[in-house]
Parts: structure tokens; C-alpha cells; sequence
């Protein structure tokens, strides 16, 4: 179990490394032009861009920029944003996104796992019923309709009839939350109740279930102690990697709110050539990723006796 | 037979529903039990034999329900039963079942010791850290070794036979009066389902429980019944003791399924099978069941159903070729053949 586990961490650690070093040479495989904004590329002549270009080291082989890369990695170290924020590290950039990122993802997968479970749980309790029709209607319309849709019916719904603000901002950051967690709840909601009534209808079906009943069991206490706790298993690995992933922001919803989150941050510092935020995002992204599903795996481990994750040997 | 049955099923019918339609998967089918026998009821797939015993506990599919008949246990007519809550004062404290399959009638992510302790919890009043070692006796009992290990670990760290011991072990927890066995044995090895049945036996009696075997293993039956009863088409065609079904019956389709034996076989030639399907039970069933499968069938069979004959208090057929007006009719061959084997 312990020399799986560090087994499986240095495995991730790989995992990360390929994933920025890959990022890292396509992006310094893209022309120097946009390192100059417009005014920039008119101002300068060719032998000064030539300086500025060779004095950020853009101009070394690959090879040489990749082992730079690689010492600030030893040392957590990204440089700082050139673009951005001139001259701020990028830590300090990424942390300050990360935080208004995190506080919605946060707040919403609480929301949606709690909603989800409940709604997933009371669908297979009532299954072909109207609380279940009304369920499925619900995780039917989520899934097929686009989500800029959806998204566009809450703002309306939010904004017009309950006049709660439509775009994100700073100074009233409570309020101004509430339609960007929304949204972000809507989708995942309806994933986990999707999940939670089918892999409870799964369940409730099994051998033991019938055998539970022989014993005399209720039907409440075989919900309960048999069918949820087992049904939850399978949802369980899922849910480290998708906080983590929540806690990265959503492109889609904060660039709908202009939320001023790691979402924005990333396609703005592609869009800018801003590399050295690019990179810090990339890591950040890789890292929770990775950690994520090392996280759910570990947590199968604990839940089901089964899974003996060791690989060969140990059991049988 | 002079004793009252513990359980008596008159005239039981069910139906299943079926994409809009009905199934009568049970015809009026009559059972009594007595108190410390073993009931073994035989016959093909699809007949009804764990159907039929279901409904002792209620436990029919969502789509199922008893339609006709009724049931006595203990005064109380128990088909009338609805609510889960009824039925509860029956299952697992006075009926109990061992279903077919051991790898999934466990909870996989329980211990075992928890989920026979979740049944003594259940049905004895009793908690926590006695009802705990109560669950180790219960495990010594069915024969696991080393139980208070044992009892700690999960369904995936057994065998197929030790966790059908175990599933023996959480359906007796309770002490029951009645037993159903649902093919103890069929998904388990060879050499693994004699010991299961002496379990079951040993367990009989020493609970004093009686034991409803339901099987299509014909050597089971020889070697655990008391009496046995042969279904068909939804409807028991023929009962009587052990030995009076193996030497002496007389429903063609006795005949045929003893016939069947591979035991009786003769090197070189092939065993002899029953031609044909049972009938579609989706519709009205006229006459005997077995009738188009039977070849020396009469032609009453397939105008009206037969009542039951007596052959002996104890045995009884459901077969036009013993009313005193039908032409004599020899049993076959075979079923001599059976009988002189059998006294060997």
C-alpha cells in the first residue's frame, strides 16, 4: 500500500513534468512577433527587438530554455508576467485569481454534490415516478441543451426577475457571485444525481439486496445502510478531481460573468504571449488534475475492500 | 400424515405483468407443509418452483402479485399480506431463504460478521457487542474455521462454499420455522455441495426447521427429501413421499423427467430428453399441460384439466391415466428400470 502510493506519486510527478515541458516547447515554437504588442513591433528596430528578445533568453536553443525551465521549476519559481501585469511575479497573479476561482468552485461543488446526491437519491427511491420524471427532465434538458443556453436562461432568469447583478465585480463580490454559482451548480447537479440514480437503481437490483430483504430488513434502512453506501463508491473516485478541477475555475462561466478568475487568466495570457503566466496556469491545471484522480483513487481504496490498488501479488 | 401442516397454500395463482401483458406464471397450485420435513420441489426452468415458494416470503418481483388462493401460517392468511410492514414480521423471524447464487448475495463492501449481525439485530432484540458474538457462534456453527477472524474480513476474501455458509448462516440467524432453499448448490462444485446440503441437514436438526429444497437435481432430491413435489406449467402435477415419486409415479411428466436420468442411460445411446417446449403461459392453458408433449397423451388431456387421484394417502397425480374410466396404461420402462436400480 505505502510503496504503491509513493509509486503512484512519482508516477503523477511524471505525469505533470511531460504535460509543462510539452506546453513549454510549443509555446516557444510560436513566432516572437507577438512577444511586441503593435506599437511595439512599429517602435523598435530589428536589432533592438534582437536585444530585448535575446536578453529574456528567447533566443538560446530550446534545449537550453528548457533546463531554465526546469531549475525555476526545482524552485517553484515561473519568472514573472510580462504582459499582464508587467514585472509581478506569477505566483502572486495566479494566487490572486485563484482565490475568487476557488471561493464559487468551492461553494458550488458543495452545492451540487448535496443537491445532486439528494435529488439522484429521491429518483431511485421513486423511480418511474413524478419526482423522478421530473429529475430526468432536468439532467435531459442540462445535457443536450448548449450550456451557453442554459447559462443564458439563468442570467435572464437571475438578472430580469430577481434583479440580481449580471456581471461579477469586485466590489460586491457576495452578490455578484450568486448567478456564476448557479450556473456552475446547474451543470454538475444534474451530473451527480445522473450518477447517484443510476448506480442506487444498479444497486437496489443486486442479490444482497434481495437477501437483505429476506433477513427482514426495511426497505428505509436497506436505502441506507446497503444501497447508498455502495452506490457512492463508484461516484466517490470522481469527486477529488472534480473539486480540484472546480477550484481551476470554469472558462465558459467566468468569461459569460467576466469573473476575474484563473479561467480568464488563462486565455488572456495565451492571447497576450504572456509565457511565463501560461506556464504557472499550465502547471497549476496539471497538478490539480493529476492530484485529483491520484486523490479518487486512494479514496476508492478506502471505501471499497476490494480494491487492492498494490498491483500483483497481495491478494490471491 | 395426521398432523396439521404448519403452512397450508390453497389454489395459489400469480400473474406477472409483462409489457402490458399477463402472465400467469402460477395456476392454482395446493401445498401443505409439515412441521420438520424436507419438501423438495422439482421440475424444469421456468415452471415456477421459486415462484411459487416466494411468495411464502413475499418477496414476488415489483411486477407480480397474488391474485387468487391464500396461504395460512399460523392462522393468518399471509397472501393477503401488502405492506412491506405485514411482511416483515414473517421474513427472516419465521420464513427464511437461501437464494442460488453465493458471489452476490453478499454485500461486497460489509464485513461478513456485520451482516450476520445485522440480521440477529434485526429479528432478536439483541445489540451491539452481543449480538456481535452471537455472529461468531453463528459462523463457528456453519462450519468456518477460525471464526472471529473471520468474521472480520469481506465476502471477496471467501470461496463460493464458504459464502453460501455464510448466507446459510445469516438466514438461520433468526431461527425460522421454514427454510426455503432456492437451488443451494447449483452454482457451486461438486465436491462443495455435498457438504452444503449435510450443513443444511445438520442445521435442520438441530433449529427443528422445515426445509423447502427447490432443485432440478433429481440426486439432491434422492439424497435430502422427505417428500417431493413435481411442478409444471405453474401447477404441482404430482406429490407424494420420496420414494413413492422415484418407484411408483404416474404423471407422464414424472415419467418423463425421471426418465431423463443419466444415470439410466445405456452406454452408446443417447438420453433419452422430453420433446418439446412447456406451454406459453401468456394464454388460457386448456386440458393437461404436459398433454402436447405427451405422446401416449388421451384425448381427455386436451379437453379438461385432471384433478388430482390418490395413489396412497400420502401420493397423489394430477393425471387423467388414474381415473377408473381411462385405459390401461403401463409405466414405461425406464421408470421400472429406476426401481429395480434403486433396490440394488
Amino acid at each position: 500500500m505505502f510503496k504503491y502510493t509513493v509509486k503512484r506519486l512519482l508516477q503523477s510527478l511524471l505525469t505533470v513534468l511531460i504535460v509543462v515541458s510539452i506546453v513549454f516547447v510549443l509555446m516557444r515554437c510560436l513566432p516572437t512577433d507577438y512577444f511586441f504588442t503593435d506599437e511595439q513591433q512599429i517602435k523598435f528596430s530589428d536589432e533592438q527587438k534582437h536585444d530585448i528578445l535575446q536578453a529574456a533568453g528567447l533566443l538560446d536553443p530550446i534545449p537550453t530554455q528548457l533546463f531554465r525551465f526546469y531549475r525555476g521549476l526545482l524552485h517553484m519559481d515561473f519568472g514573472e508576467s510580462r504582459r499582464i501585469r508587467t514585472g509581478v511575479g506569477v505566483w502572486e497573479i495566479v494566487a490572486d485569481k485563484f482565490t475568487v476561482s476557488m471561493r464559487m468552485g468551492v461553494t458550488a461543488m458543495a452545492i451540487s454534490l448535496a443537491v445532486g446526491v439528494v435529488l439522484g437519491v429521491l429518483q431511485a427511491r421513486q423511480k418511474d415516478r413524478l419526482m423522478d420524471h421530473i429529475g430526468t427532465v432536468y439532467t435531459v434538458f442540462i445535457n443536450s441543451v448548449p450550456t451557453l443556453v442554459s447559462y443564458s436562461l439563468v442570467l435572464v432568469f437571475g438578472a430580469r426577475v430577481l434583479g440580481l447583478p449580471s456581471l461579477y465585480s469586485n466590489r460586491n463580490p457576495g452578490q455578484s457571485s450568486i448567478l456564476p454559482i448557479a450556473c456552475l451548480a446547474l451543470t454538475s447537479i444534474a451530473h451527480y444525481a445522473l450518477w447517484t440514480r443510476r448506480y442506487m437503481v444498479d444497486e437496489s437490483t443486486k442479490d444482497y439486496i434481495k437477501l437483505a430483504r429476506i433477513k427482514g430488513m426495511s426497505n428505509q434502512s436497506i436505502m441506507v445502510k446497503h444501497v447508498l453506501k455502495n452506490a457512492f463508491v463508484p461516484l466517490a473516485q470522481y469527486i477529488p478531481a472534480s473539486l480540484l478541477l472546480t477550484l481551476a475555475g470554469s472558462l465558459l462561466v467566468e468569461r459569460f460573468f467576466s469573473v476575474p478568475g484563473m479561467g480568464t487568466l488563462m486565455t488572456e495570457a495565451i492571447q497576450r504571449y504572456d509565457t511565463n503566466v501560461v506556464q504557472g496556469c499550465v502547471f497549476l491545471y496539471a497538478g490539480l488534475g493529476v492530484v485529483g484522480v491520484f486523490l479518487g483513487d486512494v479514496l476508492m481504496m478506502i471505501l471499497d475492500p476490494r480494491i487492492k490498488l498494490a498491483g500483483g501479488g497481495e491478494t490471491r | 400424515m395426521a398432523k396439521e401442516p404448519i403452512l397450508s397454500a390453497r389454489d395459489i395463482e400469480i400473474q406477472f405483468t409483462l409489457r402490458g401483458k399477463v402472465l400467469k406464471a402460477i395456476r392454482k397450485c395446493s401445498l401443505d407443509l409439515y412441521e420438520g420435513e424436507t419438501l423438495a420441489i422439482v421440475g424444469e426452468s421456468g415452471s415456477g418452483k421459486s415462484v411459487f415458494t416466494k411468495s411464502f416470503l413475499g418477496m414476488l418481483d415489483a411486477n407480480g402479485s397474488i391474485v387468487g388462493g391464500s396461504i395460512m401460517y399460523n392462522g393468518t392468511d399471509i397472501s393477503k399480506y401488502k405492506t412491506e410492514k405485514e411482511w416483515m414480521t414473517i421474513r427472516g423471524k419465521k420464513i427464511s431463504m437461501v437464494m442460488q447464487d453465493p458471489m452476490t448475495s453478499l454485500n461486497p463492501l460489509k464485513k461478513i460478521g456485520k451482516q450476520i449481525q445485522e440480521s440477529i439485530e434485526l429479528n432478536q432484540g439483541i445489540k451491539g457487542e452481543q449480538a456481535k458474538k452471537l455472529a461468531i457462534e453463528m459462523l463457528a456453527k456453519v462450519g468456518i474455521p477460525d471464526p472471529e477472524r473471520r468474521a472480520n474480513q469481506y465476502p471477496h476474501e471467501f470461496s463460493g462454499g464458504m459464502r453460501q455458509r455464510v448466507v446459510i448462516a445469516i438466514a438461520v440467524a433468526c431461527r425460522p420455522q421454514i427454510l426455503v432453499c432456492d437451488e443451494p448448490t447449483t452454482a457451486l462444485d461438486v465436491t462443495i455441495q455435498a457438504q452444503i446440503l449435510d450443513l443444511i441437514r445438520s442445521l435442520q436438526r438441530e433449529l427443528n426447521m422445515t426445509v423447502i429444497y427447490i432443485t432440478h437435481d433429481l440426486g439432491v432430491v434422492a439424497n435430502v427429501a422427505d417428500r417431493v413435489a413435481v411442478m409444471y406449467a405453474g401447477q404441482i402435477v404430482e406429490y407424494g413421499m420420496v420414494d413413492e415419486i422415484f418407484y411408483n409415479p404416474w404423471h407422464p411428466y414424472t415419467w418423463a423427467l425421471l426418465s431423463s436420468l443419466p444415470q439410466l442411460g445405456v452406454k452408446g445411446e443417447d438420453l433419452p430428453t422430453i420433446d418439446g417446449t412447456p406451454p406459453n403461459l401468456f394464454y388460457e392453458v386448456k386440458g393437461d399441460a404436459f398433454a402436447p408433449r405427451n405422446q401416449q397423451a388421451l384425448a381427455i388431456d386436451f379437453e379438461e384439466e385432471p384433478p388430482f387421484f390418490e395413489v396412497t394417502a400420502t401420493h397423489k397425480a394430477k393425471t387423467w391415466y388414474l381415473d377408473p374410466r381411462a385405459p390401461k396404461i403401463e409405466q414405461p420402462k425406464s421408470i421400472k428400470k429406476l426401481r429395480e436400480q434403486m433396490q440394488k
